[in-house]
């Protein structure tokens, strides 16, 4: 187990060496990032198989590095090294090795194996291909790193890493414009919430003196940390996850990052990077759940609102990226609310169930794209018959996300439902929902228009994804449809994902029967009532429309979020910036710096008139200057 | 022995003489033989001096003796450069009016 | 060895002047044999300066090299004492690095190249003189020797730049940075007298930092005495810091000066002002500086933000680049008022990495401007098509400047908050927010200059030379370096600030 600190260094190994060496080999460097993130899922397998034969926990306790964290109640297991000294404070290169980040590094590494295969085909005959691998490997390094840290300052290194990976994959095609703008929107948009996490990390680290994030978690538990600082920096670390896990009000950058590949958009905008907001809030539960748990309301309400607007987006988007973009936020915004609710295991179930849905999804939209090169799903139409298993694939991860029984999307959100019902009121069991249905209407929507009925002309040429491409897809379909029956209880010693990945008592599989046959009916009627409007025709929108047409409006505005954020960069933040600017040329230097100089300068020219140049002026000056001293010391003598 | 007095008065009227020389000429050559004057001036002082002051108080020797021979020296090659510096200047302006050469200015 | 430790700070110092002496003495008709000695040189100088921080016993701590050559005896006890610490000894590698990289881009330079090096390994010397002698006396002296060059190569090989509503003339420029220099020097040397004389009065008249530190921590300077001298000090090293709002001579100066010149001046100069405050303010005057941080604090918030919002409308790079020194100098004064030991050690750190970081960006800026021969962000754009190499390194640049992690610039912010977070917590979190405006500048630079689609008229752009590739390279591996294994840097640094006094 302590080699799991190999799984990243493969892929950060690889990342310089493309870029170095990559003209020169075969693929461009392609075939040693695979190798590198294939290396890492090989040793995430051996770390797997040691951690569950280390189990039960009582034989591996004691000795140096593995314990029974008090507050997953499951085997962790720590293994640091020095990194540097600042003064008298060490700081280490530290893993942290527990259910939580091995599921993480399960869902990372076979979902950055499966794009970056998937890439093969899909990035073929790009000028860039091997800087596209190199800052994938990076990506993939950074983000590994950043589920085994276990010290909030690796955890912010990785952290930002990730988000310049972001950057550079979003704004890969930096000649448009827009791809661009993108990729400096949600750098910023993300640093800005970046800046709450540092402050929070350092405000721990204030109180605690140390990065160590088991310490934090001691302190917060047996209040050494008093409560006004423990929820101040619950709340700075929301900030940081928010910004990462695109919640409202910080959610504006996801979208807009959709112009960058769509293999990207797969892995780091739907499965991975975003949810390290969704994974820091795990983490950090024992000190979101310190005292009176009082943050988690702040991230109930956060992620409720978050799911709740963009399902509404999601559901008048015509671009077939965006709208799975908005699902993307929706979904984090339910896996906030299942936090927010207690509901730890819920949460990281949907992270992974979603993870491979979604990127599943998104690999299907990138094959419809590289073949038809169209996003728009109004202009798509009965591609099933040109690319039947994109079609399949993308149908599979609809019904899947849509929450329909028995694929595991429906199981993920069902415990979702759950906790919600459990600790929350009933506004919120009411609002959860109403997400889940919308979020089963906007996903038949697109599957509908896009893959059935009618195929629109000038589609007829179109392929259907080549074997690079399909196998990884392939092999996402079959977790859409399985991965939810690990939350039941197996024979064996299996009692479902909740007595792995858990937080505080462990509890086996549970259904709650009225919701699960509520939202099971919610999204099958979903689904009946979007083939009938959009494949049948049978029923029409347009009435509907026309009379919330102001209402329509806002939502497909996107409640015009980024023309707010454009006045205030605009109007505030750039005119404030002139002004500084100004002010620094106009004040300080030209009347700060110039008034002086020219007055010396005026000074002299008025002083050099007194200069004739003729010798016996200045003899004569001479003089009377000695005499004048004469006279002067005559006097002080006498 | 002629008193102290005589010889300052002496020394005092050579160097009014060559102030007012230094002063209201408007020749260079003018001007450095007024300053000769002046330094010569000096000179007389010293020497007159330094032999009343002779033998008595702790500034004893041939102090001023001396340094009026090394006024003399540095005065010969004051002049030489002084001579020069006029010399060139005349080649360059045909004049030796200090009026006309003003360039010392700004 | 031990002959070599005695001798290798002297040497140091010497090698850059006997070479300026011998480049006086070339042909000026060859200028490129001119450039080789002045390699040459610069190359000895680096070397030595390797081997220096090397033989550095990071173990042992305190002064090492020590060596004194009696100058004046009594009654002024002026020496050339010799000697560095944790603190000196990175500063010392700095110089040895960006001045060779200075000397080898500097190829370019062909007008009077024979006087442009002498003047620059004049002031290379003169660095290396000021981050390793003792001596009061002679602290100034190098600090003058290394700042009086500048006037004439900025003035001399500079450049006039027209920005449409006014004109920044190479002579304004060298003009500006020179007064302004000269006005803080003389408050520094109004208060090494001071000292001097203050010492007098206690009966040690002397100008050697090491007995007047001694003197000090017997608290033989009253705290009165302490309270009007620190800030000379502080606003006399502070003008070459850059310390707001003593800032102007700054940007104005590196838009004025050619490439090496703004390597050395943002790279090694302006952190010759930092640690003329620690190693004269701190060490002398602990209780000055105890009264005065809250203000020093303060200004050098005040220099992050501003320098990042002014650089955030800046339309020519090298003001950009300019700015933005004045910014993360603040992080390097913000680090030294915390008069905290993480925060100190951050704000070294910080000067050695923004030192690389600065000239990496200058040089490349400099590749830039020798082949489109403007600097306009507005004007450039697509250059990443062109000049991959040069969009790269500069890119790592900017990266390292905002902060990312991996990169030697976030050790050393890190740590300065980290220092400021234990002292003065509500300027250190505006201090984390202006790190954030960093990132709005630089990607707004990036992003105008480098990325996008080319005009036709960069269609001629070639990629940087040999020569800039390999000292950007270079410099780009020493950040990454220092970024992820900051640890041989750090245990240099540790050891004497943990030393300090007053911390």
């Amino acid at each position: 187990m302590e080699w799991a600190w190999l799984i990243p260094v493969f892929c950060f190994a690889a990342a310089p060496l493309i870029v170095v060496f990559g003209e020169r080999l075969p693929g461009k460097g392609a075939i040693l990032s695979i190798l590198a993130i294939g290396g890492g899922f090989v040793v995430f397998w051996v770390v797997l198989t040691a951690f569950l034969g280390a189990s039960p926990a009582s034989e591996i306790n004691g000795t140096a590095d593995c314990f029974t964290s008090e507050f997953t109640e499951s085997l962790t297991c720590v293994y640091e090294h020095s990194w540097f000294h600042a003064a008298d404070l060490e700081l280490v290169w530290g893993i942290i090795i527990d259910p939580l980040t091995l599921v993480m590094l399960g869902l990372v590494t076979f979902v950055a194996l499966m794009v970056q295969v998937y890439s093969l085909g899909y990035m073929k005959g790009d000028p860039n291909f091997g800087w596209y691998f190199a800052v994938h490997s990076l990506f993939a390094a950074a983000m590994l790193t950043l589920v085994l840290a276990d010290n909030f300052l690796l955890l912010y290194v990785a952290w930002e890493l990730v988000g310049i990976c972001s950057y550079l994959l979003i704004g890969f095609w930096h000649e448009r414009p827009s791809a661009r703008e993108a990729a400096k929107k949600a750098f910023i948009v993300t640093r800005i919430g970046d800046v709450g996490l540092l402050i929070g990390i350092l405000l721990l680290w204030r109180e605690v003196g140390s990065f160590s994030m088991s310490e934090a978690f001691e302190a917060a538990s047996t209040g050494a940390m008093s409560e006004g600082v423990t929820t101040a920096a619950a709340i700075l670390l929301l900030l940081g996850a928010m910004g990462k896990s695109a919640q409202v009000p910080f959610h504006v950058w996801l979208p807009d990052a959709m112009e960058g590949p769509t293999p990207v958009s797969a892995l780091i905008h739907a499965a991975t990077m975003v949810v390290a907001g969704v994974y820091l809030v795990a983490r950090a539960f024992p000190i979101f759940s310190a005292y009176d748990a009082d943050p988690l309301v702040v991230v109930v309400i956060v992620g409720l609102v978050t799911a709740l607007m963009a399902s509404t987006i999601a559901l008048v988007a015509t671009d077939l990226k965006r709208i799975l973009a908005y699902s993307t936020i929706s979904h984090l915004g339910l896996m906030m609310l299942s936090l927010g609710a207690f509901g730890y295991t819920a949460a990281i179930f949907h992270l992974l169930a979603h993870g491979f849905a979604k990127a599943l999804l998104f690999l299907g939209a990138g094959s419809v794209l590289h073949s038809t090169e169209e996003q728009d799903i109004q202009r798509m139409g009965g591609l099933r018959k040109v690319m039947p298993l994109t079609a399949l694939v993308f149908s599979i991860g609809a019904i899947s996300l849509g929450g329909i029984p028995i694929l595991s999307g429906f199981w993920s959100k069902d415990e979702i439902l759950a906790a919600v019902n459990d600790h929350r009121n009933v506004a919120f069991i009411v609002f959860a929902l109403l997400t889940a249905l919308m979020s089963a209407l906007y996903m038949a929507r697109a599957m509908f228009i896009a893959f059935y009925g009618q195929l629109r002309e000038g589609m007829e040429q179109v392929h259907d994804a080549p074997w690079l491409m399909a196998v990884p897809m392939a092999l996402l379909a079959v977790l859409a449809i399985g991965f939810g029956f690990l939350s039941f209880n197996w024979p064996g010693d299996y009692d479902g994902i909740g007595s792995f990945v858990s937080f505080g008592e462990r509890h086996g599989f549970s259904f709650t029967w009225w919701l699960g046959i509520l939202s099971a009916v919610m999204a099958v009627g979903s689904f009946l009532f979007a083939w009938q409007v959009y494949l049948k025709g049978r029923i029409s929108l347009d009435n509907a429309k026309a009379t919330f047409a102001p209402i329509l409006k806002v939502v497909e505005n996107k409640y015009y979020f980024d023309e707010v954020y454009q006045w205030v960069i605009d109007r505030v933040v750039l005119v404030f910036s002139r002004i500084i600017a100004w002010f620094d040329r106009a004040v300080v230097n030209d009347i700060g710096v110039n008034t002086p100089a020219n007055s010396v300068r005026r000074l002299g020219y008025t002083l050099r008139l007194h200069v004739t140049g003729h010798v016996y002026s200045y003899t004569l000056a001479m003089v009377l200057g000695f005499v004048g001293l004469g006279i002067f010391w005559w006097f002080r003598s006498t | 022995m002629v008193s102290l007095f005589y010889f300052q008065l002496l020394s005092a009227g050579l160097f009014a003489i060559g102030l007012y020389g230094v002063l209201a000429r408007r020749s260079a050559v003018l001007i450095v033989m007024s300053i000769e004057l002046m330094l010569n001036a000096v000179n007389i002082n010293l020497i007159a001096a330094a032999s009343h002051l002779e033998g008595r108080g702790s500034f004893v020797r041939f102090d001023g003796q001396i340094i009026a021979i090394f006024i003399i020296t540095i005065a010969a090659a004051e002049v030489g450069l002084a001579l020069a510096i006029i010399l060139r200047m005349y080649r360059n302006r045909s004049t030796v009016n200090v009026d006309e050469i003003d360039i010392m200015k700004w | 060895m031990n002959n070599f430790d005695e001798a290798a700070l002297f040497i140091l110092i010497l090698v850059p002047l006997l070479g300026a002496l011998l480049i006086m003495f070339m042909p000026k008709d060859r200028p490129k044999d001119i450039w080789y000695l002045a390699i040459l040189v610069a190359g000895i100088s680096l070397v030595l300066s390797l081997i220096i921080f090397a033989r550095y016993d990071y173990g042992e701590g305190g002064f090492q090299f020590l060596r004194t050559f009696d100058w004046i005896d009594q009654p002024l006890n002026i020496d050339l004492s010799l000697g560095i610490d944790g603190i000196s000894a990175p500063l010392i590698l700095l110089n040895g690095i960006v001045l060779f990289g200075g000397v080898l881009i500097s190829q370019t330079i062909l007008h009077r190249n024979r006087d442009f090096f002498v003047l620059l390994l004049a002031l290379g010397s003169g660095v290396f003189g000021v981050f390793a002698v003792r001596d009061l006396f002679f602290l100034f002296f190098f600090y003058e020797l290394a700042v009086l060059p500048m006037y004439l190569l900025i003035g001399v090989w500079g450049s006039s730049t027209d920005f449409g509503t006014f004109l920044r003339t190479k002579e304004y420029g060298a003009m500006k940075l020179m007064l302004y220099l000269i006005a803080g020097s003389i408050l520094v040397w109004i208060a090494i007298l001071a000292v001097y004389v203050e010492a007098s009065d206690a009966g040690v008249p002397d100008f050697s930092l090491t007995s007047l530190g001694t003197l000090a921590e017997s608290g033989q300077f009253s705290a009165t005495f302490q309270n009007w001298v620190f800030p000379l000090f502080m606003v006399g090293f502070g003008v070459l810091a850059g310390l707001w709002p003593f800032h102007t001579w700054s940007p104005d100066g590196h838009v004025a000066a050619p490439t090496a010149v703004s390597m050395l001046h943002a790279g090694v100069l302006m952190k010759l002002g930092a640690y003329g405050i620690i190693r004269v303010g701190l060490t002398l005057l602990p209780d000055g500086a105890d009264a005065w941080m809250p203000v020093l604090i303060s200004l050098g918030t005040v220099n992050v933000l501003y320098g990042a919002v002014s650089a955030m409308s800046q339309t020519d790079l090298k003001y950009v680049i300019g700015y933005s020194s004045v910014s993360h100098m603040g992080y390097v004064l913000m680090g030294i008022a915390t008069l905290d030991r993480i925060g100190v050690g951050g704000a070294v750190l910080q000067m050695f990495s923004h030192g690389i970081m600065t000239a990496l960006m200058f040089l490349l800026v400099g590749a830039i401007y020798d082949r489109a021969h403007i600097r306009d962000i507005h004007v450039l754009n697509g250059l990443s098509k062109r000049m991959r190499v040069t969009a790269f390194f500069f890119a790592i640049a900017g990266l390292a400047s905002l902060g990312l992690p991996g990169l030697s610039g976030f050790i050393a912010e890190f740590m300065v908050f980290t220092g400021t977070f234990r002292t003065y917590l509500p300027l250190a979190i505006l201090a984390v927010v202006g790190a954030a405006l960093t990132a709005v500048y630089i990607l707004r630079l990036l992003a105008r200059t480098f990325l996008g689609e080319s005009d036709e008229q960069w269609e001629h752009l070639t990629d940087g030379s040999l020569i800039e590739k390999g000292v950007g390279g270079a410099f780009v591996i020493i950040l990454i370096f220092v970024g992820v294994w900051p640890e041989p840097m750090m245990r240099v640094i540790n050891v004497s600030v943990d030393v300090l006094p007053g911390l």
